[in-house]
């Protein structure tokens, strides 16, 4: 009891002291991120404003709040760009080449992080180097493969997109799921093990679930990727019913010019479902970057 | 990771349900740039498919057009129908074998009888005819009529009136041109093609594309002097700086507006100024570009060019689509509705005439200069490839003080040199 | 590994006959390779052939489009060190972004983690919001920057008006040679930077409260705390995150070519921009490719300076 009263007379004075601190403090810490804060969000409101303005009207008040609000440009931009066609698509994408990466990396990174064969150094740098190489250099060599594949074996052009957004994106999500797993206790996997699970069962039951957080992030990360990306999918995909949400923003521009009241509808349009999507999973993925961040 | 799993079942399933095609349908396949141009065009262009239904059109619009299409036919796919932004591009493809000769098509399908002979020369590489140009273009000088009246002033003929009437411009707080390559950096080789043929003249500008004189030539490194000193002024949308941040809706407003005076701008730009002239209420119009002696001189140029895919399967419903397209009939349609620059064949008086006058007096100058020995070169028709990219890049270092106008040329002058040795040029027609 | 390090070394006949080899050769070798195996394949298929190929032509006078080369050995690269003076200004270009890249969104990022981790009240507001501008596609950023930086209707333009200044701070920062990299690297960086932040932030908040105990008990200030506590704790995370900036730094490409493609007159021009205007618009595809094998290499010393570091002792 002494011992646990000693404690908190010093914690409490150690609390007072930092509660003192912490309240002068924060004053400055408060400022500070306001101000970055209003950084990140302001052009985002800018772009707001105009998606409810007129082109006449932005022209004459491109920052400010809208004095007419025309909300009009949101169903015009959803028309004009075939949002309801490209969004369904860029989901599949987003969707297909999440589960597609966390099942072949994380089979991958628990190779690497639980077994080490021989040749994982090796293949570690190979991966590390492949993120090296600029995309420009290999593309033709690359449609001519993804196109042996479509025309020769009649596979269908959405799968060896996402077959490349898998490929591309694999050097990243080895790294993180890899080390993630390090990191991980192995009392539990042999534990499992004594208690009789083969190889699959110690991963898919013990280091799998564990890895969660891990895998979340990854997810996040592929999954914006896939969905802001459309120099890829403009190469691979020949057909509109099949184009990705990014080249909807391409509908309001012309040679020379850009419709700015149907491009910030569309802008915002292209950003809200990530947005929320963001915010809603936001507390897992930072907790999951809290577990799994010092090992990164 | 189940409702992942569940997901990712959906997505294999929707991927599974590719359409089906119709199999005793020809289509011909032709990718086309995203934006209202393709709102406008598409729907004409797919009337074709009225005209025999064995044989239909099928149109894929595409953001980023030329590079997703120059990509797929260098590997082996791509559409039946093969659009590239000029000569000098279809020069590559043909020597490469990705795009068909196409002799036999015009032959049966009668293509000399409204294309002029000319332009059919244009899509000629080793003597064999290997694309179709579209989109007859030339640059004028576009003017506010209203701010024009207001001031008293009238069109400048010469360089001298020019600079005169440039010094009342920015007196009166305007600026002289509406010019800014933001959207659209290559627009600077209008400008340098520009200066070049209306102070230097065509007929150096041919000696020098023929390799007869260099780029060196006194009066076109004294043209490319005169460029830089006018972009120097702020004349070209108000400073060297802006000119790099002003973009197509800035060039079109600040005209349409009065607050700049004139721009000089492609035949292409017809449609937006009408647009922003509407929207604005001011009245616009146009006149030749200024030249040294106060000649009307008009370049020419080429927007886009049609070949055939040597991957298609069907080549001759891709030609018989490219009859139908490039006849007289769709083009003055299409010039009336859409006011696209039309290809060159010979367009009937009536569609013309039909035009808003300040339009068709644009395509009637043009052929009145074609046929009396006054016509220019863009450099994105007549120019071959590295040269052209060294045009419009290297410009910039011009006007940013790093190079002088000498060294631009002679830079230029040791590019082509190679180009026209290793015989990498479009065909310059004789004159 | 556990096969290497046998004491008594078997000759192979041996290894298969004994059953324990087979199955630590099947639990240690066949299966993990089986595991790596669909990842593996489907990036050396999409990756590692055509890059190969890349290379290939990197050797050769290929213009991007058709099949029929010659082999011109190191040529390309004989004129790409000797010959192209545009080179040198953009290898340049590119360390100055290196530069730019690895101070201002750590110094940023480090910072404002710093100020969040001590805030309790709205912090998962702050970090929020601070991270949606990462959630952006480049394309989208870069029409609100290019829009938001418009000499006459932009931000700069705004406080001109209410300062009643002309042209101060409404100026054409992507049209001045002096300003467009360093423009376009702030919008990249103004995307960019919630990411590391959110990482850093993260990786210190699994640093024990106990350590910033008891350097407060020792006595240390808030600058020694963040040196002695907050940053080792963050390191690997910093390293790693150091590493992989330095290397996309040579690969920077997309803010560019939609903001300046390069411009003006080369002022923003990079290697991964000259790599695609040689392949696509010059028609110089196998001199593209030898400048794209160049971007690898450099990048590929980052690399090897990292595992170096972390070969002598550094645990990254």
């Amino acid at each position: 009891m002494t011992a646990i009263g000693n404690v908190s007379i010093r914690d409490t004075i150690l609390q007072r002291g930092r509660s003192r601190e912490r309240s002068r403090l924060l004053v400055f810490n408060h400022v500070v991120l306001l101000a970055l804060t209003a950084f990140a969000v302001i052009p985002l409101v800018v772009v707001a404003f105009n998606s409810v303005k007129t082109n006449l009207e932005i022209g004459q008040n491109p920052l400010g709040p809208p004095v007419n609000v025309v909300v009009e440009n949101f169903p015009n931009a959803w028309d004009k760009g075939n949002f309801a066609t490209t969004m369904s698509n860029s989901i599949i994408y987003v969707v297909a080449t999440i589960a597609a990466e966390l099942v072949f990396g994380g089979l991958a990174a628990y190779a690497l992080a639980r077994k080490k064969p021989p040749g994982s150094d090796l293949l570690m740098l190979y991966f590390l180097v492949a993120s090296t190489i600029p995309l420009w250099m290999y593309i033709v060599p690359l449609f001519v493969q993804i196109n042996f594949l479509k025309v020769k074996i009649g596979v269908d052009a959405r799968i060896l997109l996402i077959m490349v957004y898998v490929a591309t994106r694999a050097p990243l999500s080895i790294f993180l799921l890899r080390s993630y797993m390090i990191d991980l206790p192995t009392e539990l996997e042999d534990a499992a093990r004594v208690d009789g699970a083969n190889e699959l069962q110690v991963m898919t039951r013990i280091v799998f679930p564990l890895t969660k957080p891990g895998f979340l992030t990854v997810g996040l990360v592929v999954g914006l990727g896939v969905w802001n990306e459309f120099l890829l999918a403009l190469t691979f995909i020949h057909d509109p019913n099949q184009y990705p949400v990014t080249t909807s923003f391409y509908k309001f521009v012309d040679r020379f010019d850009r419709d700015w009241a149907l491009t910030s509808a569309g802008a915002i349009i292209i950003i809200f479902p990530v947005m929320v999507l963001f915010l809603s999973l936001q507390r897992q993925f930072i907790e999951g970057l809290a577990e799994g961040g010092v090992k990164l | 990771m189940k409702r992942l799993k569940i997901l990712f079942a959906i997505a294999v399933l929707v991927l599974a349900l590719a359409p089906v095609g119709a199999q005793d349908v020809t289509t011909v396949t032709m990718w086309f740039g995203e934006g209202s141009t393709l709102d406008c065009w598409g729907p004409l262009m797919l009337e074709f498919n009225e005209v025999d239904p064995s044989v239909q059109l099928e149109i894929v619009p595409q953001a980023d057009t030329w590079n997703v299409t120059r990509t797929a036919v260098a590997g082996g796919g791509g559409p039946d129908i093969v659009r590239t932004p000029g000569p000098s591009f279809v020069y590559e493809m043909a020597q490469a074998g990705l795009i068909l000769p196409m002799d036999a098509f015009a032959d049966e399908m009668g293509w000399g009888d409204f294309f002029f002979d000319w332009a059919l020369d244009l899509g000629l590489v080793d003597g064999q005819l290997y694309s179709l140009s579209d989109e007859l273009e030339t640059l004028v000088m576009y003017y506010n009529v209203d701010v024009f009246e207001a001031n008293g002033w009238t069109p400048p003929d010469t360089m001298e009136e020019l600079n005169a009437l440039a010094e009342e411009v920015e007196a009166a707080g305007l600026t002289v041109f509406s010019h800014g390559n933001a959207s659209w950096r290559p627009t600077n080789e209008h400008f340098v093609g520009e200066y070049w043929t209306q102070v230097a003249g065509p007929h150096k500008v041919y000696q020098a594309l023929s390799g007869e004189i260099p780029w060196t030539d006194e009066s076109l490194v004294e043209a490319i002097e005169l460029l830089d000193a006018h972009m120097q002024a702020g004349w070209y949308g108000g400073g060297v700086d802006l000119y790099f941040t002003n973009d197509g809706v800035y060039r079109r407003t600040s005209l349409a507006e009065g607050s700049a005076a004139m721009n000089i701008e492609g035949s292409w730009a017809i449609r937006g100024t009408v647009d922003y002239f509407g929207e604005s209420g001011q009245t616009w119009d146009w006149a030749p570009v200024p030249s040294h002696d106060g000649t009307d001189y008009f370049t020419i140029g080429m927007g886009n060019t049609s070949s055939i895919n040597a991957n298609s399967p069907h080549p001759e419903a891709a030609a018989q689509f490219l009859t139908w397209y490039f006849s007289p009939a769709t083009q003055g349609k299409m010039l009336t509705n859409c006011l696209k620059g039309p290809a060159p064949v010979a367009i009937g008086e009536d569609v013309l005439g039909a035009l808003d006058p300040r339009i068709a007096r644009i395509y009637a100058a043009l052929s009145d200069a074609s046929a009396n020995d006054r016509y220019g070169y863009t450099t994105w028709t007549f120019w071959p490839p590295k040269s052209d990219v060294y045009i419009y890049e290297e410009i910039e270092r011009v006007w940013t003080g790093e190079i002088t106008a000498m060294e631009y040329s002679e830079g230029l002058q040791e590019l082509f040199a190679e180009e026209l040795a290793a015989g990498d040029i479009p065909p310059i027609p004789t004159r | 590994m556990a096969v290497l390090t046998q004491k008594k070394p078997m000759t192979i006949a041996e290894k298969f006959n004994d059953e324990s080899w087979r199955r630590k050769f099947l639990n240690n070798v066949l299966i993990p390779w089986i595991f790596i195996a669909p990842l593996l394949i489907i990036h050396l298929y999409v990756v590692a052939v055509p890059a190969v190929q890349g290379i290939y032509m990197s050797l050769t006078d290929w213009k991007g489009v058709g099949m029929n080369v010659n082999f011109v050995g190191l040529e390309n690269y004989r004129e790409l060190f000797f010959e192209d003076e545009t080179f040198g200004k953009a290898l340049s270009n590119n360390i100055l972004w290196m530069a730019f890249f690895l101070t201002v969104p750590f110094i940023l990022a480090l910072f404002c983690a710093t100020m969040l981790s001590q805030v309790r009240r709205g912090g998962m507001i702050y970090r929020s919001i601070l991270f949606v501008p990462y959630v952006l596609a480049s394309v989208v950023t870069a029409t609100i920057w290019k829009n938001l930086l418009n000499p006459q209707r932009g931000v700069g333009a705004a406080v001109d008006n209410i300062l009643g200044l002309e042209g101060v701070f409404g100026v054409a920062y992507l049209g001045r040679t002096e300003t467009a990299l360093m423009s376009i690297a702030f919008i990249d960086n103004w995307q960019f930077w919630g990411f590391l932040m959110i990482l850093f932030l993260a990786a210190m908040q699994s640093i024990p409260p106990v350590l910033y105990d008891a350097a407060k008990i020792d006595g240390a200030n808030r600058w020694q705390e963040f040196r002695h506590v907050t940053l080792p704790g963050i390191r690997p995370i910093l390293v790693f995150m150091f590493m992989m900036v330095a290397i996309f730094s040579f690969l920077a490409f997309d803010y560019i070519f939609l903001l300046t493609q390069g411009g003006p007159g080369g002022a923003s021009e990079v290697i991964a921009t000259q790599l695609y205007k040689n392949a696509f618009f010059r028609f110089q595809a196998g001199y593209g490719a030898a400048q794209g094998v160049v971007i690898s290499i450099f990048a590929g010393f980052i690399i090897l300076i990292f595992v170096t570091v972390k070969r002598r002792g550094w645990d990254i």
